[in-house]
Protein backbone atom coordinates (compact mmCIF):
# COMPACT_ATOMS: atom_id res chain seq x y z
CA UNK A 1 0.00 0.00 0.00
CA UNK A 2 0.89 3.52 -0.84
CA UNK A 3 1.42 6.30 1.87
CA UNK A 4 0.44 10.17 1.39
CA UNK A 5 3.65 10.96 -0.03
CA UNK A 6 3.27 8.54 -3.19
CA UNK A 7 1.53 11.36 -6.13
CA UNK A 8 2.79 10.10 -8.55
CA UNK A 9 -0.15 9.67 -11.16
CA UNK A 10 -2.56 10.43 -8.02
CA UNK A 11 -6.24 11.69 -9.40
CA UNK A 12 -6.65 14.04 -6.00
CA UNK A 13 -5.14 16.72 -7.08
CA UNK A 14 -6.08 17.61 -11.15
CA UNK A 15 -4.46 21.46 -10.96
CA UNK A 16 -3.80 23.71 -12.25
CA UNK A 17 -0.37 24.32 -10.72
CA UNK A 18 0.15 27.30 -8.47
CA UNK A 19 3.03 29.04 -9.55
CA UNK A 20 3.14 31.49 -6.83
CA UNK A 21 6.49 31.82 -4.31
CA UNK A 22 6.33 32.51 -0.47
CA UNK A 23 9.75 34.23 0.59
CA UNK A 24 11.21 31.30 2.72
CA UNK A 25 11.14 32.69 5.76
CA UNK A 26 14.05 32.49 9.09
CA UNK A 27 12.13 29.26 10.45
CA UNK A 28 12.44 27.01 7.52
CA UNK A 29 15.52 27.90 6.57
CA UNK A 30 16.81 27.27 10.33
CA UNK A 31 14.29 23.85 9.68
CA UNK A 32 16.58 23.40 6.13
CA UNK A 33 19.40 23.78 7.95
CA UNK A 34 19.44 21.60 11.35
CA UNK A 35 18.17 18.96 9.21
CA UNK A 36 20.59 19.04 6.81
CA UNK A 37 23.21 19.85 9.32
CA UNK A 38 22.34 16.54 11.50
CA UNK A 39 22.52 14.30 7.96
CA UNK A 40 26.05 15.51 7.33
CA UNK A 41 27.17 14.76 11.03
CA UNK A 42 25.93 11.39 10.63
CA UNK A 43 23.24 11.53 13.42
CA UNK A 44 19.98 10.47 10.72
CA UNK A 45 20.35 10.00 7.45
CA UNK A 46 18.09 10.83 4.37
CA UNK A 47 16.42 7.97 4.20
CA UNK A 48 15.25 8.06 7.97
CA UNK A 49 14.13 11.63 7.22
CA UNK A 50 11.97 10.51 4.43
CA UNK A 51 10.32 7.54 6.61
CA UNK A 52 9.88 10.12 9.72
CA UNK A 53 8.15 12.44 6.71
CA UNK A 54 6.22 9.61 5.11
CA UNK A 55 4.89 7.98 8.44
CA UNK A 56 3.06 11.44 9.61
CA UNK A 57 -0.49 11.30 10.28
CA UNK A 58 -1.23 14.83 9.10
CA UNK A 59 0.99 14.81 5.94
CA UNK A 60 -1.62 16.33 4.07
CA UNK A 61 -2.19 19.25 6.37
CA UNK A 62 1.00 20.14 6.99
CA UNK A 63 3.64 22.67 4.83
CA UNK A 64 6.06 21.78 3.34
CA UNK A 65 9.07 22.60 5.77
CA UNK A 66 6.23 21.82 8.50
CA UNK A 67 6.31 17.97 7.02
CA UNK A 68 10.50 18.91 7.98
CA UNK A 69 10.28 20.38 11.17
CA UNK A 70 7.94 17.64 12.62
CA UNK A 71 10.35 14.80 11.02
CA UNK A 72 13.17 15.98 11.92
CA UNK A 73 11.16 16.20 15.45
CA UNK A 74 10.01 12.36 15.46
CA UNK A 75 13.69 11.44 14.51
CA UNK A 76 15.35 13.31 17.17
CA UNK A 77 13.01 12.00 19.87
CA UNK A 78 13.50 8.56 18.75
CA UNK A 79 16.71 8.58 19.18
CA UNK A 80 16.90 9.66 22.28
CA UNK A 81 18.46 13.27 21.63
CA UNK A 82 15.76 15.28 22.91
CA UNK A 83 12.47 14.70 24.85
CA UNK A 84 8.97 15.85 23.62
CA UNK A 85 8.33 17.35 26.94
CA UNK A 86 12.10 19.74 26.98
CA UNK A 87 11.04 20.30 22.68
CA UNK A 88 6.90 21.54 24.49
CA UNK A 89 9.35 23.37 27.34
CA UNK A 90 11.46 25.09 25.48
CA UNK A 91 8.78 25.79 22.67
CA UNK A 92 6.36 27.20 25.01
CA UNK A 93 9.02 29.80 26.71
CA UNK A 94 10.18 30.83 23.63
CA UNK A 95 6.29 32.11 22.78
CA UNK A 96 5.98 33.60 25.87
CA UNK A 97 8.98 35.73 25.16
CA UNK A 98 7.68 36.38 21.43
CA UNK A 99 4.59 36.80 21.78
CA UNK A 100 4.33 39.50 24.39
CA UNK A 101 3.67 42.88 23.51
CA UNK B 1 8.56 43.58 22.27
CA UNK B 2 10.17 45.33 19.98
CA UNK B 3 11.81 43.47 17.25
CA UNK B 4 15.19 43.86 18.69
CA UNK B 5 14.32 43.38 21.98
CA UNK B 6 15.11 39.71 21.95
CA UNK B 7 18.10 39.15 24.38
CA UNK B 8 19.90 36.55 23.05
CA UNK B 9 19.31 36.56 19.24
CA UNK B 10 19.96 33.52 16.87
CA UNK B 11 22.35 34.47 14.68
CA UNK B 12 22.20 31.13 12.71
CA UNK B 13 18.84 31.49 12.02
CA UNK B 14 17.54 35.13 11.69
CA UNK B 15 15.39 37.06 13.50
CA UNK B 16 11.90 36.38 11.51
CA UNK B 17 10.09 35.60 15.09
CA UNK B 18 7.36 33.60 13.42
CA UNK B 19 4.79 31.74 16.00
CA UNK B 20 2.99 29.26 14.51
CA UNK B 21 3.48 25.48 16.42
CA UNK B 22 5.97 23.87 14.03
CA UNK B 23 8.37 27.47 13.76
CA UNK B 24 8.76 27.65 17.50
CA UNK B 25 9.56 23.81 17.80
CA UNK B 26 12.51 24.22 15.23
CA UNK B 27 13.41 27.36 17.54
CA UNK B 28 13.07 25.24 20.87
CA UNK B 29 15.14 22.11 18.98
CA UNK B 30 17.81 24.61 17.93
CA UNK B 31 18.31 25.85 21.10
CA UNK B 32 18.27 22.32 22.90
CA UNK B 33 20.58 20.78 20.39
CA UNK B 34 23.10 23.93 20.84
CA UNK B 35 23.50 23.08 24.39
CA UNK B 36 23.88 20.01 24.60
CA UNK B 37 26.57 20.32 22.20
CA UNK B 38 24.77 18.03 19.27
CA UNK B 39 25.15 20.97 16.75
CA UNK B 40 26.59 24.25 16.91
CA UNK B 41 25.67 27.63 16.09
CA UNK B 42 28.37 28.01 13.50
CA UNK B 43 27.09 24.43 11.56
CA UNK B 44 23.58 26.13 11.66
CA UNK B 45 24.84 29.32 10.22
CA UNK B 46 27.31 27.24 7.69
CA UNK B 47 24.26 25.20 6.47
CA UNK B 48 21.95 28.22 5.78
CA UNK B 49 24.47 30.08 3.73
CA UNK B 50 25.46 26.92 2.03
CA UNK B 51 21.81 26.64 0.69
CA UNK B 52 21.42 30.67 0.30
CA UNK B 53 24.58 30.60 -2.28
CA UNK B 54 23.26 27.68 -4.39
CA UNK B 55 21.23 29.40 -6.91
CA UNK B 56 19.46 28.86 -10.74
CA UNK B 57 22.63 31.00 -11.73
CA UNK B 58 24.68 28.21 -11.03
CA UNK B 59 22.36 25.74 -13.52
CA UNK B 60 23.06 28.72 -16.08
CA UNK B 61 26.52 28.70 -16.22
CA UNK B 62 26.86 25.09 -17.04
CA UNK B 63 24.43 25.26 -19.60
CA UNK B 64 25.78 28.36 -21.50
CA UNK B 65 29.32 26.83 -21.26
CA UNK B 66 28.06 23.89 -22.31
CA UNK B 67 26.51 25.41 -25.23
CA UNK B 68 29.69 27.38 -25.94
CA UNK B 69 32.08 24.26 -25.24
CA UNK B 70 31.64 20.76 -26.61
CA UNK B 71 33.96 18.67 -24.32
CA UNK B 72 32.61 20.50 -21.44
CA UNK B 73 29.05 19.56 -22.14
CA UNK B 74 30.42 15.79 -22.78
CA UNK B 75 31.54 16.21 -19.17
CA UNK B 76 28.67 17.86 -18.11
CA UNK B 77 26.50 14.77 -19.52
CA UNK B 78 29.12 12.28 -18.00
CA UNK B 79 30.89 13.55 -14.85
CA UNK B 80 28.13 16.26 -13.83
CA UNK B 81 30.17 16.96 -10.04
CA UNK B 82 33.63 17.14 -11.53
CA UNK B 83 31.90 19.76 -14.71
CA UNK B 84 30.60 21.68 -12.13
CA UNK B 85 33.71 22.06 -10.05
CA UNK B 86 35.32 23.11 -13.29
CA UNK B 87 33.39 26.42 -12.81
CA UNK B 88 33.79 26.50 -9.05
CA UNK B 89 30.07 24.89 -7.95
CA UNK B 90 31.12 22.30 -5.38
CA UNK B 91 28.13 19.94 -5.44
CA UNK B 92 30.40 17.24 -3.48
CA UNK B 93 28.16 15.03 -1.37
CA UNK B 94 26.70 11.77 -1.31
CA UNK B 95 24.18 12.39 -4.05
CA UNK B 96 24.43 11.58 -7.83
CA UNK B 97 23.80 14.14 -10.24
CA UNK B 98 22.18 13.43 -13.49
CA UNK B 99 22.16 15.85 -16.39
CA UNK B 100 19.69 15.40 -19.22
CA UNK B 101 19.39 16.83 -22.50
CA UNK B 102 16.63 17.80 -24.75
CA UNK B 103 17.33 17.38 -28.27
CA UNK B 104 15.33 18.43 -31.56
CA UNK B 105 13.42 14.80 -30.64
CA UNK B 106 13.39 14.54 -27.00
CA UNK B 107 12.33 16.99 -24.21
CA UNK B 108 13.26 16.17 -20.79
CA UNK B 109 11.19 17.22 -17.31
CA UNK B 110 12.21 16.08 -13.89
CA UNK B 111 10.05 15.68 -10.81
CA UNK B 112 9.99 14.08 -7.08
CA UNK B 113 6.95 12.58 -6.94
CA UNK B 114 7.33 10.99 -3.74
CA UNK B 115 8.88 14.42 -1.79
CA UNK B 116 10.96 17.60 -3.17
CA UNK B 117 14.49 16.07 -4.48
CA UNK B 118 15.98 18.44 -6.52
CA UNK B 119 19.45 19.07 -7.45
CA UNK B 120 19.85 21.51 -4.23
CA UNK B 121 23.81 21.56 -4.44
CA UNK B 122 23.65 23.40 -7.52
CA UNK B 123 20.21 25.14 -8.08
CA UNK B 124 19.34 25.60 -3.94
CA UNK B 125 16.15 25.09 -2.27
CA UNK B 126 13.22 23.97 -4.98
CA UNK B 127 10.65 26.26 -6.19
CA UNK B 128 6.95 26.11 -4.08
CA UNK B 129 5.67 24.08 -7.36
CA UNK B 130 8.15 21.98 -7.81
CA UNK B 131 6.85 20.35 -4.00
CA UNK B 132 2.90 20.82 -4.57
CA UNK B 133 0.90 17.89 -4.80
CA UNK B 134 -0.61 18.93 -7.98
CA UNK B 135 2.87 19.25 -10.19
CA UNK B 136 4.18 15.93 -8.10
CA UNK B 137 0.88 14.31 -8.95
CA UNK B 138 0.47 15.20 -12.59
CA UNK B 139 4.06 15.60 -14.14
CA UNK B 140 4.44 11.54 -14.47
CA UNK B 141 0.71 11.07 -15.75
CA UNK B 142 0.22 14.39 -17.86
CA UNK B 143 3.71 15.89 -18.54
CA UNK B 144 2.30 18.12 -22.35
CA UNK B 145 -0.34 19.48 -19.77
CA UNK B 146 1.76 20.42 -17.42
CA UNK B 147 4.26 22.15 -19.87
CA UNK B 148 1.53 23.86 -21.31
CA UNK B 149 0.53 25.08 -18.20
CA UNK B 150 4.02 26.49 -17.75
CA UNK B 151 4.09 27.99 -21.72
CA UNK B 152 5.53 26.09 -24.10
CA UNK B 153 3.80 22.40 -25.04
CA UNK B 154 6.29 20.17 -27.41
CA UNK B 155 4.80 19.16 -30.41
CA UNK B 156 3.15 15.94 -31.25
CA UNK B 157 6.23 14.25 -32.38
CA UNK B 158 9.20 15.22 -29.69
CA UNK B 159 9.15 12.20 -26.86
CA UNK B 160 8.78 13.56 -23.81
CA UNK B 161 10.56 11.87 -20.80
CA UNK B 162 9.93 12.62 -16.97
CA UNK B 163 12.63 11.72 -15.07
CA UNK B 164 11.67 10.89 -10.95
CA UNK B 165 14.17 11.95 -8.72
CA UNK B 166 15.36 10.24 -5.64
CA UNK B 167 16.80 10.91 -2.32
CA UNK B 168 19.88 9.58 -4.27
CA UNK B 169 19.94 10.87 -7.61
CA UNK B 170 19.19 14.10 -8.89
CA UNK B 171 18.22 15.38 -12.17
CA UNK B 172 18.67 18.68 -14.48
CA UNK B 173 17.68 19.29 -17.75
CA UNK B 174 20.64 21.19 -20.55
CA UNK B 175 18.03 22.52 -22.72
CA UNK B 176 18.77 23.08 -26.06
CA UNK B 177 20.28 26.11 -27.15
CA UNK B 178 17.48 29.00 -28.54
CA UNK B 179 18.00 29.86 -32.48
CA UNK B 180 19.71 33.16 -33.18
CA UNK B 181 21.66 33.15 -30.14
CA UNK B 182 25.26 32.22 -32.69
CA UNK B 183 26.56 35.65 -32.02
CA UNK B 184 26.03 35.73 -28.29
CA UNK B 185 28.98 35.33 -25.57
CA UNK B 186 28.45 32.67 -22.54
CA UNK B 187 27.32 35.56 -19.97
CA UNK B 188 24.36 36.68 -22.48
CA UNK B 189 23.67 33.07 -22.85
CA UNK B 190 23.25 32.67 -19.05
CA UNK B 191 20.65 35.49 -19.01
CA UNK B 192 18.51 33.12 -21.42
CA UNK B 193 18.43 29.92 -19.25
CA UNK B 194 15.95 30.47 -16.40
CA UNK B 195 15.10 28.01 -13.38
CA UNK B 196 11.91 26.28 -15.15
CA UNK B 197 13.86 25.27 -18.52
CA UNK B 198 16.85 23.67 -15.93
CA UNK B 199 13.41 21.51 -14.82
CA UNK B 200 12.30 21.08 -17.93
CA UNK B 201 8.77 22.63 -17.73
CA UNK B 202 10.10 25.90 -19.92
CA UNK B 203 12.75 26.12 -22.54
CA UNK B 204 15.27 28.91 -23.18
CA UNK B 205 14.03 32.10 -25.34
CA UNK B 206 16.06 34.29 -27.54
CA UNK B 207 14.45 37.59 -26.09
CA UNK B 208 16.47 39.69 -28.58
CA UNK B 209 13.85 37.72 -31.12
CA UNK B 210 11.24 39.57 -29.17
CA UNK B 211 12.70 43.15 -29.51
Amino acid sequence: MSGPHDLGGAKDFPGPIDKSQHEVEDWERLTDAITTALDGKGIKTTDQHRRAVESLENYGELGYYERWAAATEKLLVEKGILTKEEIDERAAEIEREWGGE
Amino acid sequence: MSENGHDHPHPGSGTGKTTTPHALRIRAMEGLLVEKGVLTEAEIQDRISYMDSRSPANGAKLVARAWTDEGFKDRLLTDTKSAALELGIDASGPVEFIVVENTPEIRNLIVCTLCSCYPRAILGRPPDWYKSFEYRSRAVKEPRAVMREFGFEPSENVEVRVHDSTADIRYMVLPMRPEGTEGMGEEELEGLVSRDSLVGVAVPKNSANHE
